[in-house]
This record gives C-alpha cells, structure tokens and sequence, in this order.
C-alpha cells in the first residue's frame, strides 16, 4: 500500500489529554482521566490493566465508537471529535479493523459473507475472490460457507481476523481477542494476528490480560483506574 | 433444584421482551374474539329487535279467515310468559266535512306495538314523535294526506261507520307498516275496543286479525310447537327471519361478523405462534444450562407446562379486561347509531370462543416449540449445535393448522368458509414456496455493494429463512385482512345496489286497463315517470297434475303463498332483474305455459312440466310450467309468483294494473291530485319501509366497519409482533454494520428498502389468496358475481411495502441511535 503523506503523518494516532466521564443517577464517574499516547505507523501496542480499568473505554474512543468528554483523538491524520457521525463511519470503512474478545459474528451469514461484509460497505468490486483468499490465508478455506454455529470459538476468531483484515485497514483494534479462547487456540490465533499485522504493515493496538502476547508487541501501556502510563518510557525518563 | 426454579421464575420471565409478547399475542387474541363474540351477539339481538319492530312484536299470528282465534290460544300464550297483543285490519269509508274516501283501518289493543315504536305528530306543523301505544278509545289517527281529502282537521270528527271518532294525531309511521296488498288505501288507526260500535264489521266482511306475541326465543318456540298441530291452512305464523325483505340482509351480516370472528382467530393464532417460537428459541441456552445443573427433561418440561398454563390465565384475564371496555364502547357506538339507548347484554356464551381461542392456540401453536426444549442437548451450554430450528417445525405446524381450522370451523359452523380459508392459505403457501425458489436463484447473484438496493437484495438473500418466514406471516394476517375488505365491499355493494336512493317507494295499484295510459301520462308530467306496469289478476292455486293441491303438498311445505289468493300476471319480456335457471322464457306469441318463481317451486316441488291449475273468480285456468325462474324481492318493485305469456290462459280474466315508482318527499303532495283524478286507483306509500330498510343497512355498515377496524387493528399488531421478533438481530446486525464503517443513511435505506420489498411481495401473494378465497366465498356464503377487486389488489401490496418499510426504519432507530461501542461491551 502506498501512501504519498506517509513521511508527513509519520503518527498514526495522537490523543491528548483524553478524559471520560459518564454520568451516573447521583454523580459523574471518571473511566478515563489525562490519557495522552502517540502510536505510530506500524507498531504494534498492548494495553493491560485489570478488570474495570478502563481499557474497552480507551480502546472505543480511540477507534472512534465514541466520543471523549474531553482532549482529542487524531486517528490517521483526522481528528476523531471534529467528524460528524457518518464521516467517522467512513473512516472506520477505509482504514480501521475491529477484532472483538466475543468475535461478534452474524449468525445468518456464512464465513466468506461475514468477511465479505466490510468489502461490501466500502463498496468494493467482487468481494467475493478476496473474501476466500483472506479466510484461506487464515486456514479455512474448507469452511467458506459455514456460520458461525458450525464454527468452533478459535475458528470464529479466525473468521474474525480475515473480517478485520479484509478492508486493508491502517490500523487495528482488538479488544482481548483471545479472551474467550483456551490457551493453544489463543496462542495460534495471537500467532496469526501478529503475522498478518507484520505482513500488511498495519498498526496494532490491542487490549489483553495475556502477558505473552503483550510481551510480543513492540510497546505496551498500563492503565489503572482510568491513568495511563507507559512503564518503559517512563524508565527511560528516569534513565 | 431451588436455584433452577428461580432461574424459572416467573417474575424473571415478566422481563423477557419474547414472553411479553406472547402475552401481548394471547391478549389481543382474547380481545379480539371476545370482543367480536359478545358484540357480534349484541348486534344479533339489537338486529332482531329492530326487525321484532317491523311486525311490531317478535311473532305475528294472522288470520285471514276473518274469524278471531280462539281465546284459549292468547290465555296458554300468557301462562308462557308471552306478551301478546292483538290488530284487526280492514278497509272502510269515512266521512269528513269534505266529503268521504276509502281508508285501510287498522284497530289496535292497549298492547300494541309489543315492539318498536309509533311515529306520531300532533298537528301537521308541529314534531314528530315516538310514542309506544295507538291511540285512546274514542280517538282515531290519520295519514297525513286525509288532512286535505277530507278538509279535516286535528280535532275534528271523523265517521268511521256508525261511530264519531276525534281526529288526536297524525300517523306518520306504524312499526309494522308491512308491505301488504290488503292495506290499498290511506291509514288511520284506531282502539281495537272501539271496532264493534262502528259496526262496519259483519258475517263475510274481508276483515284480517293479527295477532302479536313477544318473549324470550325458548317460550316462542314452545308455544309454537303448541300452536302448531291448532292451526287451519288460513292462520299463518309469521317470524322475523321469515320476512323475506330483511332476512337476507341480516343473514349476510352474520356471515360476516362470524367471518370477521374467524379471522380475528386465526390471525391471533399466528402472532402467538410466531412470539413463542421466538421465546423457544431464546430459551435453549437457558434449557442448556439447566440440564448442566441436573433438571431432567421431565422437569423441564412440567416447568414450561406450568409456565404455559400461567401465560394462558394472564392471556384470557387481560383479554378480557381490554375486551370489556372495548365492547361497551362498540355498545355505546350501537346506541349513538340507531338513536336509541342499547341495553348492555354480556352473552356468557360469547365468550366461551375466547377462552377456546387462547387455550388452542396455546396448546398448538405455543407448545410444541416449546416442548421440543425438553430435547435440547446439554452439550449447547458449550458450544451452540448446528442445523437447530426449522425443519423440525413442519409436523408442528401441521398439528396448528388442523387445530385452527378446526377452532374456526366450530366457531363459524361454516365448512365452506373454513375450505375457502384453508384453500386461499394452501394457494399462498405454495406461491412462497415458489417465491422462495426464486429468490434463492436469482438473488444469489447479486453482489453487495455500497448501493442501498444491492444492500437490501443481498439483505434479502442472506436473511431468507427469517425472509420467508416473515412473509408467509405479512401475507398470511394481509391476505385475512384483504379477505375481510373485499367480503365487506361486495356486501355493501350488493345493499346499496338493492336500494339505490331513487328505488322506488310507491305502488300504484287497481289500475283499470283503460286508465293505464293517463295515469302514466299524469306522472311523466311531473317528471316521475313510472316502472313498467303489469297486470294483475288474483287466483288460488288450487291443483297440481289434476290433484287438489292441499293433497299434493305434505302438510309442513303448506305454503304462505298457498293459503291466499296469489298474485298472477301476463308479460312479454322478463323483467331485467329475474333470472330463468330452468326452461325457456316465452317465444312471441307463445299462449300456452307458465312462469314459476324458484323458491316457491322448490318449496312446493314442483318441476318443468306439472300442470297447475288456478281458481280465478269462477274460473278455471290450467297451464304446465314451462319455465322456473328467480326474482330480487327486495328491490321494490311488483314480483309475481306466477308470470303467463301475454296471450295465453289469463287473457280474458278480469285485470287490473300495479306499477311502482319513486316520488321524493318534498313532491308527495301530488299524492293528493292524483287521488283526486283517479279516486279508484290505491296508492300503497312504502317510503317510510324503504328508509327504515336504508337506516339499518347503514347501522349494519357501521357495526360492520367497527369490527373491521379493530381486525385490521389487530393485523397491525401482528405485523408489529412479528417485526420486533427479529429486533434483536437486527440491532445487533445495524451495530455490527456501523462499527465496520456502513454510513447510517445507507443503513437506514436499504433496511428500508429490504422491508419494503418485503411488504410488497407479501401483499401481492396476501391480496392474490384473498381474491381467492373470496372467490370462493362468494360462491356460497355470499350471493354476487366475481370480479378483480383492482381498488384493493392494486393498493394494498403498495400500502404493505410502505407500512413495512417505516416498520424497518422505527426497528432500526434504537440501532442508529445508539453507539456501535456496544459491541465492544458485548451486546446482548
Ligand atoms: N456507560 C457506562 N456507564 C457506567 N459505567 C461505565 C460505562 N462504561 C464503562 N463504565 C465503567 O467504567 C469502568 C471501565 O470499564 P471498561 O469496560 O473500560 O473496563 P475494562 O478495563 O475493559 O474491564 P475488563 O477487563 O473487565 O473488560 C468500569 O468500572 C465500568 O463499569
Ligand atoms: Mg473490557
């Protein structure tokens, strides 16, 4: 893929001073507070942190699900908070993959329309011919036309994987996306993920419990109670 | 066991959205029917009673021997608990200041009229009134148009025979104004008690008694079964449902409101169908981890028994506490419409179908999907199992079918209605059969795209299980509403025609031949040109192939029509509205045969070729019956029994002419010149019989509207039900397609679209069944000729699509509004 703004937007995505807050029955609760990060183009993140941390939040915002209550999300050069609801539809069509911890399959379609979807919303040409390349890629192209009822949880996460992939995004987003899987079948769908990121030269950014696969991305977060902090770069700064 | 019952319980099951509506199916279907039942039954008795009114009573005894019954017969009516009242009718001159003329007097008791109400006025400017009795002894009422005959006015005093009688009132309109051949001349009315003083009736006067008696049905029958074996060939016991003016307009509305009935039955049965597979399939998971905790089959199928049966008490109590108010509402609307208050009547019988209703469509269409949980593998907790759902369902749904029909069939009583229903439904399964074929040959094809329609084709593609099955429903509930609008347009069709507004409302009759050229000459002139005129001769039929004809006919098909002298007539052509359906019509100058009318022939059995002869005067007159054929008696005009060539037996016996006509109100004061000129001649006003006749076509429209709107009401519903049913995932779907970047505009398109083709192909196979089914119908509940309804074929598949596509677009608004970031929290 050849990107003649690549040298300019060498930053993927830049959020600055990110707060969140939803508002509960009697008072407001904090999820996210003074979030700042740059990602650039290529490397892979893992964000950890325990349980009600705050990570989905994080990870929504910066794909821009939603909006932040404060700061700035720039995804891809565009800033997330400025696009109205459709322009940030668009942008998640062009440039962005989603892999989710519940695969979030339809269980009407079968593994190629699954992956056929986002090649079809992105209005592409004969979807189809990519559809089997991607899911024979991801080792199933026996299955092509399986739903996901016929499909064991590691098999769905592949379809989820060709899905993701299929719309050649500039980044992606995966929410513990061998959460639901038992540790041979995370450890050869994490495999596939981390290979298929290298091959396409995307971005990753990935939430996980799972030391292991965050050990293999190139940077990783912490965040504890809506604080995020970088503990290499933080022993570098104390260096 | 503990925690299992309380995963079980039923407060948790309140919140599920699939047992909601359920319940809302079950309510609705209670609702509906009871609703129908108990008005259809209000309808019936308020229909009854307004047509009690036209014999003034709910059975009339006439006897035209002019001899009274026997007292004993009024004494045993009494004993039963009968009201009875009593009339003598005859015809007389009176004599006013301003000369005499020939009236029909009608003599009434203190009890008259037993039903209904006498129109009155006291002067002739000022209200009209009701009252509920005849006039004092020593009063008497008159026709409006003596007022000017007789130079009379109100108080003065009229001769009737030998006794003065104070003009009280003017008589505008008596509940019993039948159409009778005997009442010539203009009305007055007065006490039965004064009859004897006035001395006009003697040995041989052609004097009629009739007798009024009311009561609840049960005592009027037992006294008839008593009356029975008593009564001579002269006596004849007239019923409302015998009158044969009104009675097929009341049969046809029962037909439809039991229709109306049948439908509301089986559109209820498929919402509930649809809402508790729906829970079915929601439930497996739990079922799964039941079996996981040890709940053996056993158990869970007695969990879901009970469950069943507590959907089913809160089905038929919320039915009713929304059937209840809804029909005292429909009650008042009654009221309001027939401008009298309706007495609230709660049939309990009517709601036995309701009940019927609930529980069959619980037991056939709600438990089998749910018993077939018992089956479900515990392996599902960990991994869902391919190939559920579907093809299992096939004996299921032919257990429903059965069950339905069968409801609908005891319901109706009407087999042919339940084969038209069944045929029409079989006629649309097959055609989405089809339809599925083709939708998965041609629209395999088709390659999505970011273009709305390609969306919404391949929408269709991917979803065609739910697709068919959602269709089969739209056009299933479109094609019973269809059935309901076509049936209800073609019955006020066939009413409106019968009595367009210029049908005619009186009767000229005892036209002498030579006179028949003015008096038809007389009416032209005032731009009232009359019907054709027949002539009219009045004979006995007295024998049959040489038999006499009491000998010939068994004793229980002894006719009305044989007891009185018949009217017979000559004509050329046949009249445009009767039908020959066996023989031929006469040849010019044919002068041998007879015409017979149908149901007289079949009544009395006769066929082509019996030789019937005729007492006319002191003559006799013999012809075979060369042709049979069928006449509209409620369109107002002279119908005969007998109709002979214009050169043939009834030739040279004594004649005179009957014509009819319309005359609008504000001209009737032409009345007066008329019987001024040609004082001979009998004018039979019959305007007020055709505006009551008009009042209660309009009444039974109305109801009849009623009952349509909260069918299609509760088609709507159904629609909604079955719509929503898939609501889950489609938010999950609508979510899903936003997160991977589809614009909400396309979205919103081409869902809409998709349900809009959705409609549409429904509405097409729904209106196709219902011509079918109402083809069908037509052919034996309800008379009328077939055609293409285009007003309804063409809108309603286009009123479908659009119906369906804001269906779409309200289904989808949760999606839209909400943010895609429920995806990553797992959306349930
Ligand atoms: N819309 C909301 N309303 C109220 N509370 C919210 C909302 N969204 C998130 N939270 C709360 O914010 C906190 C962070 O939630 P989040 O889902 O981001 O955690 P997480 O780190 O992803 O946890 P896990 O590892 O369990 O998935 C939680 O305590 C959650 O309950
Ligand atoms: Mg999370």
């Amino acid at each position: 893929m050849t990107d003649f703004n690549a040298e300019r937007r060498q930053t993927m995505l830049r959020v600055d001073n990110l707060t969140h807050r939803v508002s509960l029955e009697t008072d407001t609760l904090t999820i996210l507070q003074g979030v700042s990060l740059e990602i650039n183009r290529g490397e892979s993140v893992a964000i950890v942190g325990r349980s009600g941390s705050g990570k989905t939040t994080l990870l929504g915002l910066l794909a821009g699900l939603d909006t932040p209550s404060d700061g700035t999300v720039e995804l891809d050069g565009s800033v997330i908070s400025k696009l109205t609801e459709d322009e940030r539809a668009k942008l998640r069509a062009r440039r962005v993959g989603f892999v989710f911890q519940s695969f979030q399959l339809l269980p009407a379609l079968t593994a190629r329309e699954n992956v056929m979807l986002p090649l079809e919303l992105a209005g592409m040409e004969s979807p189809e011919a990519r559809a089997r390349e991607l899911l024979e890629r991801v080792g199933l192209g026996e299955r092509l036309n399986h739903t996901p009822r016929q499909l064991s949880g590691g098999e769905q996460q592949r379809v989820a994987i060709a899905r993701a992939f299929a719309s050649d995004p500039v980044i992606l987003f995966a929410d513990e996306p061998t959460g639901n899987l038992d540790n041979r079948t995370g450890q050869s769908v994490s495999d596939l993920l981390m290979e298929l990121n290298r091959e396409q030269g995307t971005t990753l950014v990935m939430v996980t419990h799972d030391e292991h696969l965050a050990a293999r991305c190139g940077r990783q977060f912490h965040i504890e109670a809506g604080i995020l902090t970088e503990p290499e770069a933080a022993r570098e700064l104390a260096d | 066991m503990a925690a299992a019952s309380k995963l079980m319980s039923v407060r948790r099951d309140w919140r599920e959205r699939d047992v909601r509506v359920v319940l809302a199916a079950l309510i609705i279907a209670v609702a509906t029917v009871a609703t129908i039942a108990l008005f259809a039954s209000q309808l019936q008795r308020t229909l009854v009673s307004s047509a009690s009114s036209f014999l003034a009573a709910d059975r009339q005894l006439e006897a035209e021997n002019g001899r009274e019954i026997p007292g004993e017969w009024l004494t045993e009516a009494q004993s039963r608990g009968l009201e009875t009242g009593r009339m003598v009718e005859f015809s007389t001159m009176v004599f006013g200041s301003g000369g005499f003329q020939l009236v029909s007097v009608k003599a009434v008791s203190d009890e008259y009229p037993l039903r209904g109400e006498i129109e009155v006025q006291d002067a002739a400017d000022a209200p009209r009134k009701l009252v509920g009795s005849g006039p004092k002894p020593g009063e008497v009422w008159i026709n409006p148009r003596l007022l000017r005959l007789l130079e009379l006015n109100i108080g003065d005093s009229l001769e009737v025979g030998n006794l003065n009688l104070r003009v009280s009132g003017l008589l505008i309109r008596e509940p019993d104004g039948g159409f009778r051949l005997s009442s010539l001349a203009p009305r007055i009315m007065i006490h039965a008690d004064d009859v004897p003083s006035t001395g006009v009736i003697q040995e041989g006067s052609r004097v009629e008694y009739v007798y009024l008696f009311a009561g609840d049905d049960g005592a009027l029958e037992g006294y008839y079964q008593w009356l029975q074996s008593r009564l001579e060939p002269s006596h004849e016991w007239e019923g409302v449902r015998d009158g044969e003016t009104f009675s097929r307009s009341l049969e046809r509305a029962e037909s439809f409101l039991l229709l109306g009935g049948s439908l509301a039955v089986l559109l209820a049965a498929v919402a509930v169908a649809v809402a508790s597979r729906q829970y079915a399939l929601s439930q497996r998971d739990t079922v799964a981890l039941l079996k996981t905790l040890g709940v053996r089959s056993r158990g869970i199928g007695k969990l879901y028994l009970r469950r069943l049966a507590l959907w089913g008490l809160t089905g038929i109590v919320g039915g009713l506490l929304v059937a209840l108010p809804l029909f005292w509402l429909l009650t008042r609307l009654l009221s309001n419409v027939l401008e009298r208050p309706v007495e609230f009547y709660l049939d309990p019988a009517a709601l036995a179908p309701a009940l019927l209703t609930a529980l069959v469509s619980l037991f056939a269409f709600a438990y089998p999907p749910i018993r077939r949980l018992r089956d479900v593998p515990a392996m599902r907790v960990l991994r869902s199992q391919p190939g559920e759902g579907g093809r299992e369902a096939l004996p299921d749904f032919a257990i429903a079918i059965i069950a339905v029909f069968g409801l609908v069939w005891l319901y109706a009583g009407e087999l042919s209605l339940v084969a038209a229903l069944l045929g029409g439904l079989v006629l649309l399964l097959g055609a989405l059969g089809l339809l599925g074929w083709l939708l998965v040959a041609t629209l395999r094809r088709v390659r999505g795209g970011g273009n709305a329609w390609r969306l919404a084709l391949v929408g269709l593609y991917r979803h065609r299980r739910a697709s068919l099955s959602q269709m089969a429903v739209f056009a299933m509930t479109l094609m019973l509403a269809a059935t309901l609008v076509l049936v209800r347009s073609s019955l006020l069709d066939d009413w409106q025609a019968q009595l367009p507004p210029d049908a005619p409302n009186h009767f000229l009759i005892n036209i002498a031949p030579d006179a028949v050229e003015e008096v038809s000459a007389f009416w032209q002139e005032r731009g009232q040109p009359l019907n054709q005129q027949y002539p009219m001769v009045r004979g006995r039929l007295t024998e049959l192939n040489g038999r006499p004809v009491k000998e010939a006919v068994s004793k229980d098909e002894r006719v009305g029509a044989l007891n009185r002298e018949l009217n017979l007539t000559w004509m050329s052509t046949l009249p445009t509205d009767n039908e020959i359906i066996q023989g031929q019509w006469f040849d010019p100058g044919q002068t041998e045969g007879v015409s017979v009318e149908a149901e007289l022939a079949e009544r009395l059995g006769l066929s082509l070729g019996d030789r019937l002869t005729f007492t006319i005067g002191s003559e006799k007159v013999t012809e075979s019956i060369t042709s049979i054929r069928t006449v509209q008696w409620d369109s107002m005009r002279p119908n005969f029994y007998m109709a002979f060539p214009p050169e043939g037996g009834l030739t040279d016996m004594p004649a005179t002419w009957i014509t009819s006509f319309y005359l609008p109100t504000d001209k009737k004061t032409a009345l007066n010149d008329f019987s001024r000129q040609f004082p001979t001649i009998s004018v039979l006003e019959i305007d007020h019989i055709i505006d009551r006749i008009q009042q209660i076509v309009r009444q039974v429209t109305q109801a009849i509207e009623a009952i349509l709107a909260l069918i299609l009401a509760a088609a709507l519903v159904v629609m909604a039900a079955v719509v929503s049913a898939t609501l889950r995932d489609r938010q999950r779907e609508g979510a899903l397609l936003r997160t991977l970047g589809g614009r909400q505009s396309l979205l919103v398109r081409s869902t809409m679209l998709e349900f809009a083709l959705l409609g549409g192909f429904a509405g097409v196979l729904g209106v196709v069944a219902a011509e079918a089914a109402v083809w069908a119908l037509q052919f034996r509940m309800f008379e009328g000729n077939f055609s293409w309804h285009w007003q309804v074929v063409l809108p309603v598949p286009l009123i479908s699509a659009v119906v369906l596509a804001l269906f779409g677009r309200w289904q989808l608004s949760p999606v839209l509004s909400v943010s895609p970031m429920l995806l990553l929290r797992r959306l349930e």
